[in-house]
């Protein structure tokens, strides 16, 4: 774990590479859990409304992001 | 631009369009040029390419790692204490393997190029020119990703320890024959 702790010294060296790669990474992580969790929710038969609500987010906005299985690409295509 | 293309150079451009798809990307990088002229196996350009240890399998492998790496980096969410194979080990548990992998979706319809990808295209046209060539071939497309020189398709030609020089001079001399 020496390695871990070498990177851990490096998150508080305030290095903006270091602390926005890990922004960056935070990111993708959520966005695909939150695909396999409204997919999951979907698959249970879960309302579009009822997903909404437990991401706190408006049921057009998650219908938009993830109807049809197009994804968050689906609002750049357009 | 493209009108200048061989059929070959064109293919290229298409093929690259759909690895971007494929690998669900919304930009057509010059990895993706690099994975194009890889797939039109029997032209010279691939030879030379191939002969350099730059096969389809091998970049292709080297490249989804990279991207990956790229997306997801484990080492850096480390230092938010997130152990990255920790968290996939949970998911996979409930939702199966790769489930943390297939939340991606493919993109439709038109994908841009990157700025980079662009660039290349441009360095194309240019190599041909400096070739005396009036017509742009795949061969053509390989210099323009030599001469940019940065980007993911260079990161895996120069992982792969290839001669960059002698690399070159092999296209040109293909191009020429």
């Amino acid at each position: 774990m020496a390695d871990t702790a070498e990177v851990a010294t490096a998150a508080s060296s305030r290095d903006p590479q270091i602390g926005l790669r890990a922004v960056k990474s935070l990111r993708t992580l959520v966005e695909r859990l939150e695909a396999l969790q409204v997919r999951n929710a979907r698959d249970q038969g879960w309302t579009w409304e009822q997903v909404a609500q437990c991401l706190g987010v408006s049921r057009q906005a998650v219908h938009k992001k993830y109807a049809s299985g197009r994804g968050p690409l689906r609002r750049k295509d357009r | 631009m493209f009108e200048r293309f061989t059929t070959e150079a064109r293919q290229t451009v298409v093929d690259a369009q759909n690895e971007a798809r494929r690998m669900h990307s919304g930009r057509i990088g010059t990895e993706h040029l690099l994975l194009a002229l890889l797939l039109q196996l029997g032209t010279p350009t691939s030879a030379v390419l191939a002969r350099h240890g730059l096969t389809r399998q091998d970049v292709a492998a080297a490249i989804t790692a990279l991207m990956e790496r790229e997306e997801l980096d484990a080492e850096a969410l480390t230092t938010l204490g997130i152990d990255l194979d920790a968290v996939r080990e949970r998911i996979e548990e409930t939702f199966g393997p790769g489930a943390l992998d297939t939340g991606k979706p493919s993109p439709r319809g038109h994908i841009p190029f990157t700025p980079r990808a662009k660039k290349v295209l441009e360095l194309s046209l240019r190599e041909a020119l400096a070739m005396k060539s009036t017509a742009i071939a795949d061969g053509h497309i390989a210099l323009g990703l030599l001469r940019e020189g940065e980007g993911l398709a260079m990161k895996v030609i120069a992982d792969r320890g290839v001669d960059v020089a002698d690399l070159r001079r092999d296209l040109r001399a293909a191009l020429s024959a």
